[in-house]
């Protein structure tokens, strides 16, 4: 038996269904937006917790052992990893390309940093982000050229000139598109960033100081160990010498012995002078950097005056001492003293270390706006590794060599610590048995050619 | 055996040479790569080259990755597995034709593969899903898996796959051949007769709207849901306007679902196929869908993304897995997971993912990717395209 369905109730139930149709649709379109709700509350936590992943694998990074500029490309990982952005770079001012000059120094994306021209922004944002609302006018032309992707989110920290750019492709990407509120999040990423960095640069300093304050212990027990040999060689040699010439000495003396000793006695008192000197000259140097007295002089003059007092030592050994052809009008403004002891420095120690029968050569000549003073042997030379520790106080390379050519091993390092007085640079090149040239690169102000205005 | 190995690194090299320090020492036959999008393929192929020579590689790139050390999606992850025996590995063959037509591609490889497959051979398809961007448009797996079956026939296979994508932006997707990084193609590994292959499929998605009838539709663009535009229809459901730039959004909140079987039935989230939406299209009141498959007159329903429900079905699907292989040899674990179900998408409080990687027993080598597509046997029948789902295969020895 079927149950018959009457004509009104068929009314009533399709009026019913009608009724149940739209409770459901409205229910599941409630359903629908609580959902999604609660979908975006959950996105928007885990942006909001990109910061906080950041600091603590920043903090993380800052206690391993990596460099300074090696942060920058795990600290751009994980911005990219939360943020799910296309690309993104991390940028600095570089005041060398001209003021609002940027570079990447860290890129992820289409482009990598090495490839990302410098960009300049005249006024950069501390905030900026486009939308497909946003005109291509400044900023937005610049930014979005960056990554070359259409969507940016950037901040830039202006005390440490310090930028953070990321870009996707397309506007809502993964859920929404840049809004401010994600100013939050871009600055944030910045901060530990720069934070990082600081502290990481912080600690790479500390640690060189604290390197440099070692080596300069050291250098220091080598230096008194080195001048107690020097000391007392010469000292020994006056001490022994005065005994055997003193009234109560049992030795049988001629006046020849006496002669010869005494002209021992006063090489060994002069030796001696000569390391007090150095000592004393040093001292000064390091104490407080000597206060100069500059003037113009002709380069010509000076370069003669301290070849002629090398020449005196260089000719006993037959070591011949060449001035290179100079400009005439070519003058300096330096201290007579102070710079004559730089050239003559790196002159005594060319001389010093050239073989018997050698040519010594000193000239300056100009390099654009400046001028470089060269001094070149073809002596024994030293291995590259050497030179950092030649141009450091109290230093000896090889200590047996450098007795047996005598001296403290302060030349170089005084003569370095002179030329920077004057703003100048000193370096050196050399090779093992084939030689050393040593420059000095005097600034722009402080030369001139007569009559060049 | 089957090893496998997952890394997380912007360097290409050491993403590859942490995934080889994982997977041990050996030379493979075949390697399978899934490939963040941030991470430069050439170089990853060449790493891989240099440590393993000439062993082929397939796979291509992934939205993300999951393995047992780790999972993500930002890019720079990088899953590999590597078929140590020949017992195991499977025999690779491609087509490079996906552009000019899906299915007639699909059906050439659907050709092939029948002339070496056994009878219910297990078939892992992965192809890149992304046809191209401006404008967006995929490569429909719909249209790969029915040229696919046309051109297998009548005889069993289990046929598995995901569609390969850079990221969760649809922004692009490549696919390694066995000898480079190639657009267009779709690849069909073909396992050897003794391995066979457990699967769930895990949902996520929940119907909150009555039956419509689809009455006008173009391809994946459907016009009209019950005379009425669709896009309109959506619209009123969600409370907002999807026009301009929101279009792009739909894809994260709605799906549209036709039910398997008898639609009166108890709600059972695997009677389901849903499709995603791409975008909508405010001039037309359309709204594109991933798929074409779907036809005038299908009945669907809106569904709504839950991820509690989601969460469940992993719980579920995870514990199905583990209680079909209890006491059997696992040889290699594959998850392949709609990148949708990412939390940075679907907003889900944990990620799914991670349910798997830890709920899975741990005797199974496990990797995974996240995908365009899924494709694996529905309810028993041939397999389908799926949207907004997770697929857990688990590959063994066949009993003899």
């Amino acid at each position: 038996m079927t149950a018959r369905v009457l004509p009104a109730n068929l009314g009533q139930l399709e009026r019913e269904l009608a009724y149940y149709r739209r409770e459901c649709n409205d229910l599941g379109a409630r359903l629908l937006r609580l959902q999604e709700e609660q979908s975006q509350a959950f996105r928007e936590a885990r942006r909001s917790r990109t910061v906080a992943k950041l600091i603590r694998e920043a903090y993380r990074l800052a206690d391993a052992d990596s460099t300074p500029e090696g942060i920058g490309m795990p600290m751009l990982e994980m911005i990219v990893e939360n943020t799910l952005c296309d690309g993104a770079a991390l940028l600095s001012l570089d005041p060398a390309l001209g003021p609002g000059y940027f570079r990447a120094t860290h890129a992820i994306g289409p482009l990598g940093a090495e490839s990302m021209p410098p960009v300049c922004i005249p006024s950069p944002p501390s905030f900026f982000f486009t939308t497909s609302r946003t005109l291509i006018e400044p900023p937005a032309y610049e930014l979005t050229g960056i990554l070359r992707l259409p969507y940016v989110l950037w901040a830039f920290d202006r005390s440490s000139g310090h930028a953070v750019i990321i870009g996707n492709q397309s506007e809502s990407n993964v859920s929404r598109p840049f809004e401010s509120g994600d100013q939050e999040l871009i600055e944030g990423a910045l901060s530990v960033y720069i934070d990082v960095l600081l502290r990481k640069r912080a600690e790479v300093e500390l640690r060189a100081a604290k390197a440099a304050a070692e080596r300069a212990s050291n250098a220091r027990s080598r230096f008194l160990a080195t001048l107690t040999h020097e000391l007392r060689t010469p000292l020994n040699a006056i001490i022994g010498y005065s005994e055997m010439m003193a009234p109560a000495s049992p030795y049988q003396l001629t006046l020849a012995n006496r002669q010869e000793y005494a002209e021992q006695i006063l090489g060994a008192g002069r030796h001696l002078l000569a390391l007090i000197d150095g000592i004393l000259d040093y001292s000064s140097i390091e104490s407080a950097l000597p206060s100069l007295n500059p003037e113009w002089l002709p380069a010509e003059r000076i370069l003669a005056e301290v070849a002629s007092m090398a020449a005196g030592a260089g000719h006993r050994r037959g070591v011949e001492v060449e001035i290179l052809p100079t400009e005439p009008q070519l003058e300096l403004f330096v201290d007579p003293l102070r710079f004559r002891q730089v050239l003559h420095n790196l002159l005594g120690n060319a001389v010093k270390f050239s073989r018997d029968g050698a040519t010594v050569r000193i000239g300056a000549e100009r390099s654009g706006d400046t001028v470089v003073l060269t001094v070149r042997d073809t002596g024994i030379g030293m291995r590259a590794e050497d030179i950092p520790r030649a141009l450091e106080p109290f230093q000896q390379i090889d200590s047996t060599l450098a007795r047996s050519f005598g001296g403290a091993g302060l030349g170089l390092p005084i003569a370095m610590g002179l030329a920077e007085a004057h703003g100048a640079t000193l370096a050196v090149d050399s090779v093992p048995d084939q030689g050393t040239t040593v420059t000095v690169s005097l600034p722009r102000e402080r030369v001139r050619f007569a009559g060049a205005g | 055996m089957i090893a496998v190995g997952y890394a997380k690194h912007s360097d290409p090299v050491v993403a590859v040479r942490r995934c080889i320090a994982a997977m041990g020492s050996g030379t493979p036959q075949m390697l399978i790569a899934f490939c963040g999008g941030k991470l430069e393929p050439q170089a990853v192929l060449a790493e891989l080259r240099r440590a393993y020579g000439a062993t082929p590689v397939f796979g291509g790139s992934a939205a993300g990755a999951i393995g047992r050390d780790g999972f993500g999606y930002g890019g720079f992850e990088l899953g590999l597995i590597a078929f140590m025996t020949p017992s195991t590995t499977p025999t690779a063959l491609v087509t490079r034709n996906l552009l000019p037509d899906e299915r007639i591609a699909g059906q050439m490889l659907g050709t092939e593969v029948r002339r070496i497959a056994a009878d219910n051979a297990v078939v892992l398809m992965l192809f890149d899903s992304v046809a191209s961007t401006a404008p967006l448009r995929l490569h429909h797996a719909s249209s790969i898996v029915e040229g696919f079956h046309a051109g297998f026939g009548t005889g069993a296979v289990c046929l598995l796959g995901g569609g390969l994508l850079t990221d969760m932006n649809l922004t692009g997707g490549w696919v390694f051949d066995g000898e480079g990084v190639v657009k267009h193609a779709a690849v069909a590994l073909v396992f050897p007769p003794e391995i066979t292959a457990e699967t769930v499929i895990m949902h996520g998605c929940r119907p909150v709207s009555t039956f419509m009838e689809i009455t006008r539709i173009e391809g994946a663009d459907v016009y009209e849901l019950d005379g009425r535009p669709a896009l309109t229809v959506i619209e009123r459901m969600l409370g907002l306007p999807l026009g301009g730039s929101r279009g792009q959004e739909l894809s994260l909140v709605a799906t549209l679902g036709q039910k398997q079987g008898d639609p009166f039935a108890p709600y059972d989230e695997n009677a389901y196929v849903n499709r995603l939406i791409l975008r909508a299209e405010p001039d037309t009141g359309a709204v594109t869908l991933f798929e074409p498959d779907f036809a005038r007159g299908t009945q669907v329903q809106i569904m709504s993304r839950d991820n509690s429900l989601m969460l469940e079905s992993v719980r579920r699907g995870v514990a199905a897995m583990n209680a079909t292989i209890a006491g059997g040899e696992p040889l290699l674990g594959l998850y392949i997971d709609c990148a949708g179900r990412g939390s940075a998408r679907s907003g889900a409080p944990i990620e799914e993912a991670e349910l798997v990687v830890k709920g899975l027993g741990r005797a199974v080598p496990l990797l995974g990717f996240y995908s365009g597509v899924e494709i694996a046997p529905f309810a028993g029948g041939q397999s389908r395209p799926l949207d907004w789902t997770g697929v857990l295969t688990v590959l063994r020895r066949r009993r003899q």
